[in-house]
């Protein structure tokens, strides 16, 4: 109900801005039929969420079941090294610094190239597809971990 | 973390991070918490942190010996098996070798704990095996790695008492084990001697919970062991974990640690050596000053809060080079009255943070307590 009017105070601002408010408001109503997100579907999106963080803290702190089980068993290391022995509650991961340029690398990379470098480099693992579902519980849980961490683009 | 950590946490914060004034006089603690005169009160910058400790390896703790000797400390090189990790392997191999080069020698060396990764007996004996590198008399206290497989048994066979004492050259060395006391987190959940292990040996868990201690027993003991010293003379104590509270989530501290400054607090020259942080840590508490020795293994992070402010961090190191932010120490005891810690760092010619930059926490964070091994599967 409240919607509507700050919809069309913002069009009424900006011609320019209208113009893109306004083709948010076309999109809108194709999909006006559907109802309202309830708790029970919050908490499914929640409970899945949650489900990738538990996936994701277990392969960070070595668990070889679940490494096993996600196919990642043999390449996250190779040395008992896990990522969690330098980086306990995921600190110092700083996911809210990327993507940025990486020393390391000497190139421009994302959370997931750094990953994949301490596989291969500190655990002496083998590269993981950044595709994965490993890889997606592993950021799941790095970015979980750092909840509240203030974005910091590009920082060294 | 409970509410009772969280309250001694707050507590031991407010006595050694005040917030630009000086502690209160009448709080019991605040007098037995004294401030390094040059320390900048006020809020902790990386900045405030490093601008006024001396550009220098060497740390200068002054305290009376009657001739001037030297000691070296190993630690935490965290064993696995030779066929799982030659890079651990190699970095003690590198270690024993420089201390034994020492030249005059080092009197003895302390083993500063976490000899072995999960405590097996293979991982022990390679640990003895590459310490026998070292000619020199070993003194050895446990760390929590060590002990939660077999609850101590082959690591007393090899290195007998957790805790003793013996003096040097006018200096009374105590060893203290921190980590025996644990309280039981594994019979009620039926966890093997492995899954007991597992957890004690994930820093960040949160199943072995608060277990870094020294217990009443031994406080009786180290009461007792320093009944007969002269007060004025200086105590030197070695403990896995650090003697005050750091960040007991991690278990940096030892929960009795009030209880131990009560015990300590008549000596006027007392420096607690200890391991377990594997990094540069430096606190001074009443007369005490601490510490912290580097690891062979890995680096450990800075903790997310709680870092003294008396401690200059270790510069920032790079994960690609298996020898950077780690090594051994050199403890130089001399005759004009000091006691110097020397850091000897692989691969790093300054060890200390020389800009913001240099530091871990440049990057500002907020983190929380991982969940996983409280949801499953236990
Ligand atoms: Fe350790
Ligand atoms: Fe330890």
């Amino acid at each position: 109900m409240t919607i509507k009017p700050s919809f069309r105070s913002l069009l009424r601002r900006s011609a320019a801005a209208g113009s893109i408010a306004l083709a948010a408001v076309l999109v809108g109503p194709a999909s006006a039929h559907k109802d309202p997100v309830s708790p029970e579907q919050l908490k499914i999106y929640q409970e899945a969420f949650m489900e990738e963080v538990r996936k994701g803290d277990l392969l960070f702190h070595g668990d070889q079941a679940t490494a096993d089980a996600m196919g990642v068993g043999t390449s996250l290391s190779k040395t008992g090294m896990a990522c969690a022995m330098c980086h306990p509650m995921a600190s110092d991961t700083h996911p809210q610094s990327f993507p940025k340029f990486q020393a390391q690398m000497a190139k421009f990379a994302t959370l997931r190239d750094m990953i994949n470098w301490c596989i291969e480099k500190p655990n002496q693992g083998e590269k993981i597809d950044p595709e994965s579902e490993a890889m997606k519980a592993l950021e799941a849980y790095i970015t979980w971990s750092n909840t509240g961490s203030v974005l910091q683009p590009g920082k060294f | 973390m409970s509410d009772e950590l969280d309250r001694i946490r707050r507590e031991m914060h407010s006595v050694l991070q005040p917030e630009g004034v000086r502690p209160d006089d009448s709080l019991k603690i605040t007098r037995r918490t004294f401030i390094h005169g040059s320390l900048v009160f006020g809020a902790a910058t990386v900045g405030q942190a490093f601008a006024w400790w001396p550009l220098l390896n060497t740390l200068d703790i002054a305290h009376a010996a009657e001739a001037p000797f030297k000691f070296a400390w190993i630690s935490d090189t965290h064993l696995y098996p030779r066929s799982l990790n030659t890079r651990f392997v190699d970095k003690v191999v590198r270690a024993a070798q420089e201390v034994q080069a020492m030249d005059p020698p080092a009197d003895f060396l302390i083993f500063g704990g976490d000899l072995a990764q999960l405590g097996k007996i293979e991982e022990l004996e390679l640990g003895v095996d590459l310490l026998k590198e070292i000619k020199i008399p070993k003194h050895y206290i446990p760390g929590e790695h060590d002990w939660y497989l077999d609850m101590g048994k082959k690591w007393g066979e090899l290195f007998g008492q957790p805790n003793w004492t013996f003096d040097h050259k006018g200096v009374r060395f105590i060893g203290l084990d921190t980590v025996s006391r644990g309280p039981d987190y594994w019979t009620a959940k039926n966890m093997t001697p492995e899954e007991r292990m597992g957890h004690m040996a994930t820093l960040d868990g949160t199943v072995a919970g608060p277990w870094a201690g020294v217990g009443r027993d031994q406080l009786d003991w180290m009461e007792k062991t320093l009944a007969d010293w002269d007060k004025t003379r200086p105590v030197v104590i070695f403990s896995h974990n650090p003697l005050y509270e750091y960040y007991p989530p991690w278990n940096f501290w030892v929960r009795d640690w009030r209880e131990v400054h009560e015990v300590l607090k008549p000596f006027a020259k007392v420096t607690n050596i200890h391991g377990h942080v594997h990094q540069v840590l430096y606190n001074e508490i009443g007369t005490l000053r601490s510490i912290g020795m580097l690891a062979t293994s890995w680096p450990w992070p800075y903790a997310p809060e709680g870092l003294p402010k008396l401690t200059k961090p270790m510069i920032r190191v790079d994960p690609g080079d298996p020898y950077d932010g780690v090594g051994w120490e050199k403890i130089d005891v001399a005759a004009t009255d000091e006691v110097d810690v020397e850091y000897i760092m692989w691969g790093r010619k300054e060890v200390f943070v020389q800009s913001p930059e240099d530091h871990d926490k440049n990057v500002s964070e907020i983190i929380r307590p991982r969940i996983a091994d409280n949801m499953w599967p236990y």
